[in-house]
């Protein structure tokens, strides 16, 4: 076996170096995709928890509020028994002017009382930092880790230019720390500043984002949790850094997990070039393997040598996929960690890809199975090649079935089933959504062949009248070979599917929020206080609003807080705003209450409205009462309404600001709608708002478009990994087509040859593959239209409902359709451009003595 | 050697097309054959079944005293490794491996030892008379010589039974007639029983018997005019 692997294959992938480096590709985009996937979700998690943990230095406990931590709650918690030591935080990422140097974490800590709660190791000649009164006494004061500033060129006393939420500040660098514990903490990109300073730079009022707590010892830390959430009441979270860190990785998990599916998608583009592949292989290699088997060699020899191949792709392309996977892994991180950072406010170390051994493994692991199951059915079927008619003349076809009724009553019933357990969810969660999953694709794999061929039947006319000569050649070339046409013409449409599928619900969800933030943005201006969608940069004091009123040209203005507590273990949304001015302007879809609901209840008598999957979530509704936790208490919250939002993917609480400042007692603001008088001029008034602002405050004025705009930025980042499984969907259709064009011209050898010896000329035979390939991928997009259909009603109901909760309505994907017919025909040209040059460069002899 | 009784065989499902009509035949061991009849008459079916390619759609094949008809595929592969040895009409050399490992890929299926190989693909090129081309490629030969390499391929195991399906009929006059008197040889020298297909009248004259067949039947059977030479 050995001999014949070493021989026999090593000759014949040195003889078509160009197919086997095809078939290795296809190894390798799937394990590059899958581990670069892997390693950058692990990365990422990974960064999350190292940076809570290490910023967190000796603290055993933090406490955090939604909204901030108000200051008095230091003196309250100093008072406590078992308190070794306490200190309050403020925590920031911020952006160097010079953006090569990456975002700088900043730390705000009290310097007095901080040498408790974490470990200073202070460098350089005038080390130690004395004298911290003098830090303290000059505003401007920071400290960096030797690392950055290495990086930067800062000496102690030189100033870098870093931009903060009121425009571009610079900090002088007062002392630098040694790269261990706590400074190695975001990548070594650590800033230190006193605490009241990051108050003032960001808009915190008079809040910390946590106060850290060390425990005297002797107190158990069950203990300590017990006296703090006693004294300080259920607003207060009281948790160990571990579990914040975990809570926060819990925040971001569905997103990153979304990544998998683009990774198994991945994998199984491999396994299935490599199906292709082994297919063309096993034809090409007909003779020889009736050679082999008239010389003795059984049929299990010929499997284990077809398979033994497979292994050794699979090893080596597992082992070029990972080091690709390493080089893409970076980008996937950046585009992970950039979305959960605005969508989630959720923020990783600027730590680059790391590739644990444990990945590595379980890529090339997963690369040589991959190509197992790939060249599975080929290797047994050249297995079952019996001598005689390897060598009997005449292109070999493996035969289909002739009654195909079993198999499509199979295949509609699968299908039937996937729709019905969509539509009537027996039970629910993730293996509702694999069982249809299951039931659709194997529903799908059964209906694909027989859909085909009766799609080619009906062309078949079409294109012989088109060009005679070509369009005949192809028809015979693809219904003579059902199961190759098959073949290829599932796995595109799987990909286009998927392709329509996700893109349809993209789509739908993109048209859907735009159309909602049509009805509900309906003021002139927004004045942001952070760039940031969900976690805070800055924020307004509540009386900026009587500044903005005097704004020349503004008619009404509108303060919208917002924050994200925790609800039964999920991070929800509470936004509160003038409800009775706002509900003046705005529209909302009810599925139960209605607009007066709104203005009585909730803008006069304190009670709350809320989204349709906070509704569905938490299995509330009108007539019942949600009862949150404030700083003032709990406090129970009729629900005088549900609406359609979106305004966060785990629910959403809106109240009257009234109601919020009575129990939550902080007037700072996000958002100020700002509405213009009739006849100003929207532009000039945000030139005055900004003139007004400059210097003093953030001042990110967004017209109601550009505002939309940068929703739907957001809206698309999420959509990262969408466009990269469309990206490997293409990739799909191009290998796909080539190695099946591949196949049927080597299957084909001999009558291209007649043909040539008859006189065609070699544009004859281009154009035949060429249109080959066309038909291929016309008939796949032809069945994916309405398998995409299926997948994106899907995805848009079951799937949106369990993850978001959201109700979205169904939207053709037209966009991706037109960009689909525009590039395929392009891709399959592309594709076709390798076996056409083959068929074109066939020597006729050579060509007739195939056989 | 050999014993057919009453071998039937039929081609496909609809429009079946039976290749052997019902033949019944004895070679006794030593013994040259050759076997001639018009296209199609089922020459290259015949010898597929005694060689264990194919099984009969009904009747009894004894190769060496084993019954052939009732054998699975693997139990026929392994027969054919130690009984049987082919040429045929197109070389069906493998293009990618040079002279020597094409010679030593039935002892390599066999599982024989490296050193054991090497010996015998050394003394079975000697045989053939192409020493000295073993790290060639089949497509840098010419036709007899390519031939030459089949036949050592058909020696190196040393199987009692040699079918030749027109092992001549690629080849011009010469080179044929080299090819069978390196045939001749072999059946002289090693007492190997030699069944082959062949069109041509000269060739079946080197052999001690001939059997005609026509349309899927032995038409006729008996000594060489003039054979055995
Ligand atoms: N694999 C096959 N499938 C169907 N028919 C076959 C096959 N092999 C041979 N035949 C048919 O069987 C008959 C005998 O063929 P063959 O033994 O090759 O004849 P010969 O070698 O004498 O020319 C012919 O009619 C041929 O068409
Ligand atoms: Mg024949």
């Amino acid at each position: 076996m050995n001999f014949l692997l070493r021989t026999l294959s090593l000759s014949y992938v040195r003889r078509h170096l160009m197919k086997t480096m095809l078939t290795l590709l296809g190894v390798v985009v799937g394990v590059a995709t899958f581990s670069a996937i892997r390693s950058a979700q692990g990365t990422l998690v990974k960064g999350i928890r190292s940076t809570v943990d290490r910023v967190a230095g000796k603290a055993h406990l933090q406490i955090t509020m939604a909204g901030g931590v108000p200051e008095e709650v230091q003196e309250k918690v100093r008072a406590l028994p078992g308190i070794r030591a306490i200190s309050p935080v403020i925590e920031q990422i911020v952006v160097p002017e010079r953006g090569e140097l990456g975002s700088l974490m900043v730390i705000g800590i009290d310097l007095l009382g901080d040498r408790e709660m974490r470990e200073y190791g202070f460098e350089g000649e005038d080390a130690d930092l004395d004298d911290p009164l003098l830090f303290l006494a000059q505003p401007d004061s920071a400290i960096f880790t030797r690392d950055f500033a290495q990086r930067a060129g800062l000496k102690t006393g030189d100033t870098l230019p870093v931009r903060v939420p009121t425009g571009v500040r610079r900090v002088a660098a007062r002392g630098l720390l040694s790269p261990k514990g706590f400074a190695e903490a975001f990548g070594g990109n650590l800033m230190v500043v006193d605490v009241y300073a990051a108050q003032e730079l960001f808009g915190r009022g008079r809040r910390f984002d946590r106060i850290d707590v060390r425990l005297a010892e002797g107190t158990t830390v069950a203990q300590g949790t017990a006296t703090l959430a006693k004294a300080l009441g259920p607003a207060y979270r009281v948790e160990t850094p571990d579990r914040r860190g975990k809570q926060m990785e819990q925040t971001v998990n569905n997103f990153v997990a979304g990544f998998n599916i683009t990774s198994g998608f991945a994998l199984s583009i491999g396994t299935f070039l490599i199906f292709n592949a082994f297919n063309v292989a096993v034809n090409r290699r007909r003779r020889d393997i009736g050679t082999l088997r008239a010389l003795g060699a059984t049929p299990r020899q010929v499997q284990s040598l077809f398979l033994m191949e497979a292994l050794v792709i699979g090893l080596i392309g597992g082992a070029v996929g990972c080091l690709a996977g390493g080089a893409i892994a970076e980008g996937f991180l950046k585009m992970m960690g950039q979305t959960t950072d605005t969508i989630y406010g959720v923020t990783s170390s600027g730590g680059s890809v790391r590739f644990p051994p444990g990945i590595i493994l379980e890529s090339v692991l997963l690369g040589i199975v991959a190509s197992l199951i790939g060249a599975w059915n080929p290797a047994l079927a050249a297995s079952r090649i019996s001598p005689t008619e390897a060598f009997a003349k005449g292109a070999f076809q493996a035969k289909i079935a002739a009654n195909q009724a079993p198999r499509i009553a199979a295949g509609v019933v699968a299908l039937d089933c996937a729709i019905l357990m969509a539509l009537f969810p027996p039970y629910a969660g993730n293996p509702l959504i694999l069982s249809i999953m299951a039931l659709g694709g194997v529903g799908m794999v059964l209906l694909v062949g027989p859909l085909s061929r009766l799609i080619l039947r009906l062309l078949a006319p079409l294109l012989m009248g088109l060009s005679p000569v070509a369009g005949r050649l192809c028809s015979d070339a693809l219904l003579g070979a059902p199961r190759r046409t098959s073949g290829t013409v599932m796995a595109m449409a799987f990909s286009l599917t998927f392709v329509f599928g996700l893109g349809g619900y993209m789509g739908s969800m993109t048209a859907t929020m735009v159309k909602w933030m049509d009805d509900v943005l309906t003021s002139d201006l927004y004045v942001r206080a952070s760039a940031n969608w969900s976690r805070p940069d800055f924020l307004f004091p509540g009386t900026l609003r009587q500044e903005l009123l005097k704004v020349p040209g503004v008619r009404a203005v509108e303060s919208v807080r917002t924050i994200r507590p925790f609800y039964q273990g999920h991070q929800i949304v509470i936004s509160s705003f003038e409800v009775g001015p706002v509900m003046k302007r705005i529209k909302y879809e009810y599925f139960s209450g209605n607009e007066q609901s709104i203005v009585q209840g909730v803008g006069r008598q304190g009670m709350c409205f809320v989204s349709e999957n906070f509704c569905g979530r938490f299995n509330l509704g009108v007539g019942q009462s949600v009862e949150l936790m404030t700083p003032t208490g709990p406090v129970r919250f009729p629900i005088a309404a549900v609406v359609r939002d979106y305004g966060s993917d785990q629910g959403a609480i809106y109240m009257d600001r009234n109601t919020y400042l009575r129990h939550w007692q902080d007037d700072r603001v996000d958002i100020f709608d700002v509405s213009v008088a009739a006849g100003a001029d929207v532009g000039q008034v945000r030139n005055l708002m900004r003139a007004k602002l400059a210097g003093k405050m953030p001042a990110l004025i967004s017209t109601r478009q550009e505002f939309i705009a940068e929703i739907k930025k957001a809206i698309d980042a999420f959509h990262a990994l969408t466009r990269v499984t469309v990206f490997l969907a293409l990739v799909v259709a191009f290998l796909g087509i080539v190695t099946s064009l591949l196949i049927s011209v080597a299957e084909r050898t001999r009558e291209i040859g007649v043909l040539k010896a008859l006189g065609a000329i070699p544009s004859q035979i281009v154009r035949s593959v060429v249109v080959e390939a066309l038909v291929i991928s016309l008939v796949a997009v032809i069945v994916a239209i309405p398998a995409g259909n299926l997948f994106a009603a899907f995805m848009e109901g079951a799937v949106a409902r369990f993850y978001t909760g959201w109700s979205m309505p169904h939207e053709y994907p037209w966009e991706i359709m037109a960009q689909l017919l525009v590039t395929l025909p392009f891709v399959s040209t592309l594709a076709a451009c390798i076996p056409a040059r083959q068929a074109a460069r066939l020597k006729i002899t050579e060509a007739i003595e195939y056989e | 050697m050999l014993r057919l009784q009453n071998v039937v065989k039929t081609y496909g499902g609809k429009s079946a097309v039976t290749a052997l009509a019902g033949i019944d035949l004895t070679v006794t061991g030593g013994e040259m054959v050759a076997i001639m009849g018009p296209s199609g008459s089922g020459k290259s079916t015949l010898l597929n079944l005694l060689g264990g390619l194919d099984v009969p759609t009904s009747g009894s094949i004894l190769v060496a005293g084993t019954d052939l008809a009732d054998k699975g595929e693997k139990e026929r592969s392994m027969f054919r490794r130690t009984t049987i040895s082919y040429i045929f009409q197109a070389y069906h050399l493998m293009p990618t491996l040079k002279v020597s490992q094409n010679v030593a890929l039935p002892l390599h299926l066999a599982g024989e030892s490296s050193a054991e190989v090497s010996r015998r693909v050394a003394q079975a090129l000697k045989d053939v008379g192409l020493e000295g081309r073993s790290s060639h490629l089949p497509d840098e030969l010419s036709g007899g010589e390519r031939q030459r390499v089949a036949i050592a391929r058909a020696l190196v195991t040393g199987a009692p039974l040699l079918l030749a399906d027109e092992p001549t009929g690629n080849l011009d006059t010469a080179r044929g007639e080299e090819i069978l008197n390196l045939l001749r040889a072999i059946h002289r020298e090693r007492g190997t029983t030699i069944a082959m297909v062949t069109h041509d009248h000269h060739a079946a004259s080197a052999c001690d018997r001939l059997i005609r067949l026509r349309d899927g039947r032995v038409e006729g059977d008996g000594p060489v005019a003039g054979g055995g030479r």
